[in-house]
């Protein structure tokens, strides 16, 4: 093993290099002493020569500089166009499978009705009478059973019967016996088939997206206008037992007293929400209880739960569906004939019982009515027997909603798209056309009102070409219909405008997701060959003062012929950019635009093409510049150390287990990673430096394990985990105790930093003042803020001030912080000389000069940028989060001590960890992968109300504390203890920063990739589709914070430093 | 392993000059040995599988009863095959590397006493590899004999026989520490277990609700098969090999 003697010296002793400076500085006045003695004899004076050389400098300086600007241009030019890849590959993606549909806040009222002059008969404009259409019952009950497919009900041949069959007969049996009491048909559910999802169409009326753009983008509840929403304004009640879903999504809606939620997650468990359905039904469905409610829902899981238990053919799920059949049947002989009884199922289930995507299986449930007077009719006696398969006559589950609000005589809610079911108002004859035209003349003008204010609202344009929506409204419209014509030409109005939504809303766009992907996987590939370590880099620290003046007098001397010479890297991002440029791909590109605009091609797949072939424009220019594909392979143990850790993070997410425990994995690799880089220090010859090595990277270690303490579980992680962020599991105020936080780290975190600076003598200059009383001052301030935001919550200093008083304050006192870290900090960062400090001695052979923090020049100087940022995110974030980052910083300090220990300046592993550990930090300052956890109170810590775009930012800075941190301090991997004549700092900054980047792209393509693959997948919605969503913001958050952070601040640190030490390329 | 680790960092020997290169632990070359360091691997493999049900069942009761087991088990195989440190088979190995530092010969250090030793000294490094475990992320609070219980498994399959070869000789023990010494049946066991325990932990957080996926079933067996694979393959195939490409040396100027 070669020794590693040249690096402890020049690293570490600083005293030795300053001396060496001194002793050639020493020399070169001794020479020049002479050289002016021997020249005094009429040749240029010293002083003039002096002049000239200075001159010489300062040009060479002012060239450098220029040269340096516009390499950093190019830079950021080439980091723009990176911006823009990943935009457009998540832009492609997310337009295929985040639809979204915009939440009309519109309300239905009684007094409004769609149809203008409806004549008294048919529209009392009352509730009690009913308001567009004359009530017909007086209460419902419905019950749902979960997962209660359309197969299960109707009859089977023995013979061929499966576990599932010839269970649940009664509802087959009372529909054929007595028709007009009874009618069952197939029941469509809209995808995905989620149990919540599906709540929200079976009220609202309306198709369901994952994101439902509103006001209420935080919460689960339901505001848009919805069938319990109406109840309850027209002053009716509510009873709910079962499924506690329905309490996320209506909150307040039910009655205390005789309503009761049950957990609904336990899927393990068949009976325990049945059997309390069963056991709290019955007393409520008793005579004495009338005016207690209106409405009445039982929400029965056992079926569900046994689906996803054994699967639909087993057993357990016979003896549900006898259970179920038992009980319907006591429930049908228990109202009394005011009353509707409904039964359904939200969804189906597939072959192995699971649900939440698309297929048949998943989508056919079914609908049964039930009323003790005859009240029911069939068009025509071939509906007389409910259909034999769910592909015959179904009914889409929308349309229960306009049913159901016409027959209890309330409004149709505004976003309502179903149409009203043929068997609740045909009559008892099934021949009652003018009821059908009249009631689907209500529902239909209540779809083209909300068609009206929907594309209004959207800005989409409308087609009134044959066959659309408003063309059949038209149609449907026209005098002198007959009324069976105008109910068949309002149908085919109600069935076309559904169509439209459903091609708007609810389809996955297949080739849009893969082209998502295939352009984020092309532009990985790109930024990949990018950070790639090129054959020929050495990157070798070197901080030898005297090799450095040397180098300096040959470059003065040589200075006419070093003006042609260029900066071996100087071409490099302009070289890449440049690929772009080639005429051959201009041409193409442009054909393509002119074609597709002119065919008016669909913009996705133009955008697609042209995307991917501007980056094989740079993939080529890369492979050209000596990065080619095969040069992607890494070739060293830490080269695959990073690789192993990135691919197995992001293949994880292919499961719901490894993107449920994200952040114990993430401890687990920080754990992986000190122990190699444990074993690794153990190789280092010095024993100063091993020591060293040793310490820092257990330190590292223990406190990724103490941070990891404080944590906030999500839903799946129960009961295998317990939430410390918070005082307790119902609440998102801190505890009392965890005050002390924000106070220690106030007390601590600027001596850890001090710590870290002294070794290499660079706490000079103005780091005492900015660390030990700025810094320290802002954290104080932030523990302050706490304190009082504590205070106003707990009431504590109630008698003496105000709440307003207190939250002013607050707010003052967090703005004061914000300015002080963010805008002083920035504008300091810009001029605050380098962390040196000149120190003159007399010494025997002369004067001695001494520059302290020589040897860390860039890095010292450097960590003031993630300093300010982690001041703003500390203030922003709750006090256990504060230690959480007061830590991170810590663990970031350690590690770059650690790369620069163990010689891994130019491994990729340095920004890995980096990137692993803004993850971690990620889940450590109380948030994880889903929307529920982001702390929007985080927007009202400097501000009173929201205002944009400062609360979005505090709501981001809260959010991604932790990678926002960690990007900041990619490059401090590079800079750290590297003087100030360091080559290629800007071009290893960038190469560090893309590695970083490159671990995000990784999590973004492969959570799009999981995302697609598996949307059919029951945990979607919970599981990969936030963290797709997490991923995708994720990458474009870092990319810009690279930018406009990593980036400029490596270029204003580098200018402050050359400007004192001269430009050395 | 931590054990070595723990023991290197806070050691007081000046070694800044170039090591010395460290030799591998040899297998003694007879019949007996060779048959009980093959015995070892396939009784500890046979009484993991046949004591799994009983591990899934009452992982603490099971691993507390084992630990006396492999203890012995473990003892015989050292005594048997490997040379104690300081002895003269360890010595020998050594020899002909020029510029060795003689030792003065420990009088009256049998096997057996080694062995012992070694044995307390392995009991004293089952804390550092339980605050290991605890690092990785096993649980501080709960579950405390469990983990102390697979940290002492750890250490018999893997430190122990590490220092009844190597003694506390600091250089070998950072050398061993940094895997900078050559490939032989005790590196190659520790180095196995800590890949089996490591790759032990992917399968705990999966939903699949097996009953083995009770810690710290599958890092016990993670650590044994490791273990067991790993110094077999070091003893025979890959023998006196060093690790170069784990650490910077590779790539150094």
């Amino acid at each position: 093993m070669p020794p590693r003697s040249s690096k402890a010296a020049d690293g570490l002793d600083f005293k030795a290099i300053s001396k060496q400076f001194a002793k050639a500085k020493a020399a070169r006045e001794a020479r020049e002493a002479q050289e002016a003695e021997a020249v005094a004899k009429g040749l240029p004076t010293e002083k003039e020569q002096t002049a000239i050389l200075e001159a010489q400098r300062d040009k060479l300086n002012k060239k450098r500089q220029r040269a340096y600007e516009r390499r950093w241009w190019w830079t950021t030019g080439f980091w723009t166009f990176l911006l823009a890849v990943h935009a457009v590959g998540l832009w492609l993606f997310s337009s295929g499978f985040l639809l979204t549909r915009l939440v009309l806040e519109d309300k239905s009222s009684c007094a409004a009705p769609p149809v203008e002059g409806l004549a008294a008969s048919q529209a009392a404009l009352d509730v009690q009478k009913g308001c567009w259409h004359p009530k017909q019952f007086d209460r419902a009950v419905v019950i749902l059973i979960d997962a209660l497919r359309y197969d299960f009900t109707i009859p089977e041949d023995p013979a061929a019967a499966h576990a599932f069959h010839n269970s649940l007969p009664f509802l087959y049996d009372t529909a054929v016996k007595t028709p007009q009491n009874a009618f069952l048909r197939p029941f469509i559910a809209d995808p995905p088939t989620t149990t919540l999802q599906r709540l929200k169409g079976l009220t609202t009326g309306t198709l369901p997206t994952f994101i439902d753009a509103g006001s209420n983008f935080a919460g689960t509840a339901i505001d848009e206008d919805n069938l319990l929403m109406q109840l309850r304004d027209s002053g009716k009640k509510i009873a709910h037992l079962g499924d506690d879903t329905w309490w996320s999504l209506f909150p307040g809606h039910f009655e205390p007293n005789i309503s009761k939620p049950y957990d609904s997650f336990n899927v393990w468990d068949l009976h325990t929400v049945d059997n309390g359905v069963i056991d709290n039904i019955f007393p409520l469905l008793e005579s004495s209880k009338d005016g207690q409610w209106d409405l009445l829902i039982g929400h029965c899981l056992g079926v569900d739960h046994a689906g996803h238990r054994y699967g639909p053919d087993h057993s357990a799920m016979t003896a549900k569906l006898l259970q179920m059949n038992e009980f319907i049947a006591k429930v049908a002989g228990s109202i009394d004939d005011d009353t509707l009884l409904i039964v359904m199922g939200d969804h189906g289930m597939d072959g192995k019982g699971d649900h939440g995507g698309e297929s048949d299986d998943e989508v056919e449930a079914a609908l049964w009515m039930y009323s003790k007077r005859p009240f029911f009719g069939r068009t025509s006696s071939e509906f007389a027997i409910p259909p034999a398969t769910a592909k015959i006559r179904p009914v889409n589950q929308i349309d229960l909603v306009p049913t159901l609000a016409l027959l209890l005589g309330i409004p149709i809610p505004y976003n309502n798209l179903g149409k009203p079911i043929e068997e609740a108002f045909a009559g008892q004859k099934g021949n009652n056309w003018a009821n059908l035209a009249a009631v689907s003349r209500l529902a239909s003008a209540g779809i083209e009102r909300y068609r009206q204010s929907y594309f209004k609202a959207r800005g989409i344009h409308q087609t009134t070409e044959p066959g659309s929506p408003a063309a059949l409204w038209e149609l449907a419209n026209a005098a002198g219909l007959k009324d069976k014509d105008a109910y068949d030409a309002f149908t085919k109005f109600e069935d076309e405008a559904l169509q439209v939504y459903k091609g708007l809303w609810a389809r996955f766009d297949v080739p849009r997701m893969v082209a998502g992907v295939f352009v984020t996987a092309v532009g990985l590939v790109m930024l990949v060959m990018y950070a790639s370590k090129p054959a020929d880099e050495e990157f070798v620290v070197a901080n030898d003062a005297e090799l450095d003046y040397a180098e300096r007098r040959l470059e003065l001397m040589n200075l006419n012929q070093e003006d042609k010479e260029e900066h071996p890297d100087q071409g490099y991002h302009r070289r890449l950019l440049g690929g772009l440029a080639d005429a051959r791909v201009l041409f193409v590109v442009g054909v393509l635009v002119a074609v597709g605009v002119y065919r008016e091609q669909p913009l996705d797949g133009l955008a697609a093409l042209v995307v991917t072939l501007l980056i094989t424009g740079v993939i080529s220019s890369l492979s050209t510049a000596g990065k080619t594909l095969a040069n992607i392979l890494p070739k060293t143990f830490w080269g695959w150390l990073s690789v192993i850790l990135t691919l197995s993070h992001s293949i994880g997410f292919a499961s719901n287990s490894y993107t449920i425990w994200e952040d114990s994995i993430l401890l687990f690799f920080i754990a992986t990673f000190g122990v190699a880089v444990l074993i690794s220090s153990f190789r280092i010859e010095s024993k100063i430096d091993r020591t060293m090595a040793i310490y820092h990277t257990i330190t590292f270690i223990v406190i990724g394990r103490l941070a990891s303490y404080s944590k906030l579980c999500r839903e799946e992680q129960m009961p295998y985990c317990t939430s410390t962020y918070y005082s307790s599991v119902t609440s998102s105020t801190s505890a009392p105790w965890q005050l002390v936080i924000p106070f220690a780290v106030f007390i601590i975190l600027p001596d850890v930093i001090k710590a870290f600076l002294l070794p290499s003598k660079s706490y000079e200059s103005l780091a005492p003042t900015w660390i030990g009383y700025a810094f320290r001052g802002s954290l104080f301030l932030s523990a302050l803020y706490w304190t009082i935001d504590s205070a106003n919550n707990g009431g504590w200093l109630a008698e003496r001030f105000s709440e307003s008083t207190l939250k002013s304050t607050g707010v003052y006192l967090a703005q004061t912080i914000l300015a002080l870290s963010l805008i002083v900090g920035s504008t300091s960062f810009a001029w605050a000389p380098p962390n040196i400090s000149i120190l003159s001695t007399q010494a025997k052979t002369g004067q001695l000069v001494t520059i302290l923090g020589y040897g860390n020049a860039m890095g010292a100087r450097y960590l003031y940028l993630p300093l300010n940022l982690l001041a703003a995110c500390i203030l922003l974030t709750k006090p256990m989060g504060s230690g959480a980052l007061a830590l991170m910083m810590w663990q970031i300090l350690c590690l770059v001590e650690i790369i620069d220990l163990n010689q891994l300046k130019s491994e990729a592993i340095g920004p890995v960890m980096l990137a692993v550990l803004g993850n971690f930090y990620f889940f450590k300052t109380g948030h994880q992968a889903v929307l529920s956890s982001i702390q929007w109170d985080s927007a009202f810590i400097p501000l009173f109300s929201i205002r944009y775009p400062w609360s979005p930012l505090a709501v981001g800075l809260n959010t991604f504390a932790g990678q926002i941190i960690a990007a900041a301090s990619v490059p401090l991997v590079v800079l750290w203890k590297v003087g100030p004549k360091q080559r290629g700092v800007l071009e290893k900054s960038a190469r560090a920063l893309a590695v970083f980047i490159a671990y995000f792209a990784v999590e973004a393509l492969a959570t799009m990739s999981w995302a697609g693959w598996l949307r059919r997948h029951l945990m979607l919605y919970r599981v990969f589709c936030p963290r797709f969503m997490l991923a995708a913001l994720l990458l474009l958050a870092m990319d810009l914070v690279g930018v406009l952070v990593s980036l400029v601040g490596v270029r204003t640190n580098t200018m402050a430093v050359c400007e004192v030490f001269g430009w050395v390329e | 392993m931590s054990s070595a680790l723990v023991k290197g960092s806070s050691a007081q020997a000046t070694d800044t000059k170039p090591k010395a290169a460290i030799a591998a632990v040899p297998t003694f070359n007879n019949a007996l040995s060779k048959g009980v360091s093959f015995g070892r691997v396939a009784v500890l493999l046979g009484l993991l599988a046949a004591q799994f049900n009983e591990l899934v069942a009452q992982p603490a009761l099971t691993l507390q009863t084992a630990v006396p087991v492999v203890a012995v088990v473990q003892v015989a195989y050292v005594v048997l095959c490997l040379p104690a440190a300081g002895s003269q088979q360890a010595k020998a190995a050594k020899k002909p590397r020029p510029g060795e530092k003689k030792k003065p010969e420990a009088a009256g250090t049998s096997s057996l006493v080694t062995a012992l030793l070694a044995l307390v000294l392995t009991t004293i490094s089952t804390p550092v590899i339980h605050a290991l475990f605890i690092l990785f992320g096993a649980p501080l609070l709960d579950h405390v004999l469990e983990t102390f219980l697979c940290a002492a498994h750890f250490a018999l399959l893997g430190v122990f026989p590490i220092i009844y070869a190597r003694g506390v000789d600091n250089q070998s023990l950072v050398a061993v520490a940094g895997v900078s010494a050559p490939l032989d049946e005790t590196l190659g066991g520790l180095l196995g277990a800590v890949l089996g325990a490591w790759l032990g932990a992917v399968p705990i957080p999966l939903d699949w609700d097996r009953d083995w996926q009770t810690w710290p079933v599958t890092i016990v067996c993670g650590l044994y098969a490791g273990s067991c694979v790993g110094s077999w393959l070091s003893g025979t195939v890959f023998y006196g090999k060093r690790i170069g490409g784990t650490a910077p040396p590779a790539k150094e100027e």
